[in-house]
């Protein structure tokens, strides 16, 4: 009892250790931001780099690859049993079930949902089964006469086999209730076989016991430590230049296929807001100044010109226009500095 | 495979005639009640079946089967997956109610197929007319066209709902349901089922009291699951005819999974059906696993290497040294007489069961009225007990028995009397002995009554002549005596006949409770590897996921991996590394720190060899490496991107894991 005692406390302080670090909202950690880097690299140049990269302990893998594909023989068994397969554990999963589907599914009919591609829905995965394996065209009002029919169909024609491999059956657009509910139902039926992985660590916090007992899983822990490649090509990581504010590459592309007068505008508008960066109440340029400030400079003759222009940056979204709050309009560019820095610099080098 | 198919059909026979047994006394009354309650306002029955939800389907189809047979053709069975709105509700329902109506009627009317597709107007108002239609037509009908027996009573069957998860259905839509079901009870007389996981209070709940007091509810139990259990352990693993047995452990591993996890029976069947599967997949002898006389059959048609097999039993090489040399030296070679043994053998397994059972309910009659039950109050406790070692050696045991030296006459006597019933059912022919030796004990014990009987006239007349005497110094005198002989008393017949029922009970234990795992070639029938079916059934990714991050020398079996936990080895792989660094973070993580220390750990291996020209080119890698291992993390989910502060990210896990 005394391990028990001494293991009780450990918990104990453990707990109270979590509600001190939460208590708190003020966290340590030092202020340096992602700016001071030298330079960031885009998914394109990551790709590249990772692919010079060489991947550790590539033996090691191998081997125990090859022990989860011998138990490829059991898995059929199991799925035949009427169990479903859910695969987890560290490592991409991918390609041990391709490599499942090569060589033990290659005759029968199968379908392979790709659950971490971000535009996946479950009317996709019941409509590609409606139309590729029962060959019905036809549209349903819901998921749920969907799923009826194909249900239908299948308790009726008892030769119909179907084995669905589920890529990441957590990924965020399969997660939600409903989509379970529909696919628990889906593989509930006797004759489609369901293989799936899981990734994410709370994931079976997704299914209830009801959806528990459609699925009917057996575990497989299938450790591969392959890297995610794939999968994680479509997360968008913090330490990418992310799409949410602009990048630099996605300004120039649009800026070249402008006239000279447009760009001339545009630069414009980001040297005055450069030379006033380091003021926080700077509101942005307001139309009247701005205007002027084009004019005098020959890019627009018109109120009217300078108007649509701008009307073509927003619809771009390089710039943002605010009220004030003494009613008149300021413009903004919502990138951030050292991109704008970095456009600047190299505008510079064109012209 | 034949005999797995076999073995699973059998299984299911069981189980599935079992539940309807277990539910058919709960269904007559529900019938019964629907039939009485067919006049009131809207009549509702409440079942509670506890929070095993996966077990209820059965439960519901039987009930409407039963409901179909006896009351009336209309049965619609709503599930809460199916109605997120009173519209859609309300077409299941219709739907569902013409189907019934088909499927009875089973005569093809095919404007009503037609009607069935035609799902867009599906109002109350069209049901009612439906309803008046169909009553119309079996009203005027009934006479020339005989419909079943029981409707033909009814001018008006009612329609009966089945709600099958009352907790998970919107409450609007429940409500809407209710009150506007109500509003035309008298057009079309509606009975409401709900299936409640919980407890009624829920029906209070869920339904304000306009509405809840629109319905005239009864309440209904079921079963606890529990119960469920023990039926089903007494049907399966209990029984001598069925070959497959489950071993210790793996029993254990399937309670625990029920009692502590889902208290649900279907889970438990699926994973005594993985454990057969994985018995007659890893397990080359279990094609004996069977009957005996089909495995004498096998036994016989056995291959050399088969044989082999049967040697390399570590029960069967027990066997083996146990026996004498020239015997030793058959058994190891000649494949006949292998066989011949090996059928005895199983022949004796076969017995061994089927005394096994009787001794063990025997056992359980005794020890499941003693107080505190020091060896279990069901008999799967005792099951396990038996089965883990030699029952007799634990303190449990020692301890029951003292206890059942105390018992009293008229408890001994019933108990007595139980195991010689269970004797005489029993097949074995062993008990034939076992039996008169009980019997003879209970005429005994009757003896002992008579004799009782007179003896306390005795002592009634020895007190009378105390009575007699009035002189206190005699009275003393005779009060002392008794004393003294009541101390130094014998032991009373009925005491020593208590010690020699018990003694013989102890004996039965003694030589057929013998645990399976003594048994040779236990191992055909036994199936014991707990942890492939712990690991099935019951998984845990989390901690899968910690292994492999915490310590890769797990999977990755290179020497360079091996290190004493805790710290960070340069050469894991990238996220293991990360990971590592994670862990010694608070709430939020800098993401620029991550990346410097993240290089540094990393450096520290190609760092020497590294000149500086290329560092520039290095640095490069290893930022790429650090963004794919950072937003494998995030996939995981051990990190979010955070708002709070520039570039920093949020752990979501807490502690070492």
């Amino acid at each position: 009892t005394l391990a028990k005692k001494v293991k009780e406390d450990k918990m104990s302080n453990l707990v109270e250790e979590y509600f001190e670090a939460h208590s708190s909202s003020k966290v340590l950690t030092s202020d340096r931001t992602l700016q001071k880097l030298q330079r960031r690299l885009n998914q394109q140049t990551l790709h590249d780099l990772l692919k010079k990269a060489p991947l550790a302990y590539a033996a090691e893998i191998k081997e125990l690859n090859q022990q989860h594909e011998s138990l490829f023989s059991k898995w059929m068994l199991h799925l035949h049993w009427g169990f479903n397969i859910v695969l987890y554990g560290l490592g991409s999963k991918r390609d041990l079930l391709e490599k499942f589907r090569t060589s033990v599914l290659q005759d029968s009919v199968h379908l392979v949902i790709n659950g971490y591609f971000p535009s996946i829905t479950v009317r996709a995965i019941l409509n590609s089964i409606t139309e590729e394996v029962l060959d019905h065209t036809g549209t349903f009002h819901s998921p749920l006469d969907h799923l009826e029919f194909i249900v239908k169909r299948f308790k009726e024609d008892s030769s119909l086999e179907l084995y669905v491999l589920i890529h990441n059956l957590d990924s965020q657009m399969l997660r939600g209730e409903r989509s379970q509910q529909i696919l628990a139902q889906l593989s509930s039926l006797p004759n489609i076989y369901l293989i799936a992985s899981i990734d994410h660590i709370n994931a079976p916090l997704m299914w209830d016991q009801a959806k528990l007992s459609l699925y009917n899983w057996l575990w497989y822990e299938t450790t591969t430590f392959s890297p995610y490649v794939e999968e994680t090509s479509y997360e968008n990581s913090l330490l990418v230049q992310q799409s949410g504010s602009l990048a630099l590459s996605s300004v120039t592309h649009v800026l070249r296929s402008l006239t000279l007068n447009a760009r001339g505008i545009f630069r414009l508008l980001a040297r005055y807001q450069l030379e006033h960066k380091d003021n926080p109440s700077y509101p942005g340029l307001s139309f009247q100044d701005f205007y002027q400030q084009c004019r005098e400079a020959f890019l627009v003759n018109s109120d009217l010109t300078l108007r649509a222009q701008l009307t073509e940056f927003k619809d771009h979204k390089l710039i943002r226009a605010k009220r004030g709050g003494d009613g008149v309009e300021y413009l903004l560019i919502p990138v951030d500095d050292s991109t704008l820095t970095d456009f600047l610099e190299k505008e510079d080098e064109d012209v | 495979q034949q005999i797995q198919e076999d073995l699973n059909k059998q299984l299911f026979d069981n189980l599935v005639s079992f539940l309807r047994r277990s539910h058919s006394e709960f269904r007559e009354k529900t019938t019964e009640w629907t039939f009485r309650m067919k006049s009131r306002e809207i009549p509702t029955a409440a079942l509670v079946l506890g929070v095993n939800v996966t077990d209820h389907d059965l439960t519901f189809r039987s009930l409407s089967e039963v409901l179909q047979d006896n009351i009336t053709p209309y049965i619609a069975l709503l599930e809460a997956k199916d109605c997120p709105g009173i519209k859609n509700l309300m077409q299941k329902l219709m739907g569902q109610l013409m189907n019934c109506y088909i499927d009875v009627d089973s005569l093809e009317d095919e404007d009503h197929v037609q009607v069935s597709h035609n799902r867009i107007r599906c109002s109350m108002t069209s049901i009612i007319s439906w309803y008046q239609n169909v009553t119309k037509k079996t009203d005027s009908e009934t006479p020339s066209k005989k419909r079943t027996s029981s409707s033909r009573h009814w001018q008006s069957p009612p329609v009966v709902v089945i709600l099958k998860d009352m907790e998970s259905f919107t409450t609007k839509v429940l409500q809407d349901f209710i009150v506007i079901s109500s509003q035309h009870i008298h057009e079309l007389p509606l009975v409401l089922i709900f299936g409640i996981a919980t407890s009624p209070m829920i029906i209070h709940s869920l339904l304000p009291h306009s509405v809840s007091s629109l319905l005239c509810i009864e309440l209904f139990q079921s079963l606890s699951c529990k119960e469920h259990l023990s039926t089903i352990i007494d049907k399966l693993l209990l029984t001598a005819q069925f070959p497959f047995k489950l071993g210790e452990k793996v029993l254990q591993v399937l309670i625990n999974i029920f009692l502590y996890h889902d208290f649900s029976v279907q889970n438990f069947i699926k994973g005594f059906q993985l454990c057969i599967v994985e018995h007659f997949c890893s397990q080359p002898l279990s094609v004996l696993c069977c009957p005996l006389v089909d495995a004498k059959k096998r036994v016989n048609s056995l291959s050399h290497g088969q044989c082999e097999n049967i040697r390399r039993l570590p029960s069967f090489r027990r066997y083996v040294e146990n026996q004498v040399s020239e015997k030793q030296i058959l058994l190891l070679t000649a494949d006949n007489f292998l066989k011949e043994i090996t059928q005895k053998l199983l022949e004796d397994l076969h017995v061994y069961h089927e005394n096994y059972v009787s001794v063990l309910r025997c056992l359980h009659v005794f020890t499941s009225s003693l107080p505190k039950y020091p060896l279990g109050k069901q008999i799967r406790e005792l099951h396990c007990a038996c089965l883990e070692n030699q029952v007799w050696e634990t303190e449990e045991y020692e301890s029951s028995l003292q206890l059942a030296r105390m018992l009293n006459k008229s408890d001994l006597v019933t108990m007595l009397q139980q195991c010689v019933e269970i004797f005489v059912s029993s097949s074995g022919k062993e008990f034939d002995k076992t039996v008169e030796k009980l019997k003879e004990f209970l005429t005994q014990f009757q003896e002992l009554e008579a004799e009782a009987l007179q003896e306390r006239d005795g002592s009634v007349s020895a007190q009378k002549e105390l009575q007699k005497k009035t002189d206190l110094y005699h009275l003393q005198k005779t009060l002392l005596e008794l004393k003294e002989s009541r101390r130094s008393k014998k032991l009373t017949k009925f005491e020593m006949l208590r010690i020699e029922v018990v003694d013989y009970i102890d004996s039965l234990v003694r030589t057929y409770l013998v645990p399976a795992d003594h048994k040779t070639l236990h191992e055909i029938v036994y199936f014991n590897t707990a942890s492939v079916l712990r690991g099935h059934l019951n998984a845990a990714p989390r901690v899968a996921l910690h292994t492999a991050l915490n310590n890769p020398y797990c999977y990755l079996k290179n020497q360079a991996l091996k290190s004493d936990g805790g710290n960070i080895s340069n050469k894991a792989p990238d996220i293991c590394i990360v990971y590592k660094l994670h862990l010694e973070c608070g709430r939020l993580i800098n993401l620029v720190d991550w990346l410097e220390a993240f290089a540094t750990v990393v450096t520290a291996v190609e760092g020497p060899n590294a000149d500086a020209a290329s560092l520039d080119q290095v640095d490069d890698i290893i930022h790429a490496r650090f963004i794919r291992a950072v937003s494998e993390l995030e996939l995981l989910g051990f990190i979010k991107p955070s708002k709070q502060k520039t570039d920093h990210v949020a752990r979501l896990t807490w502690g070492g894991c």
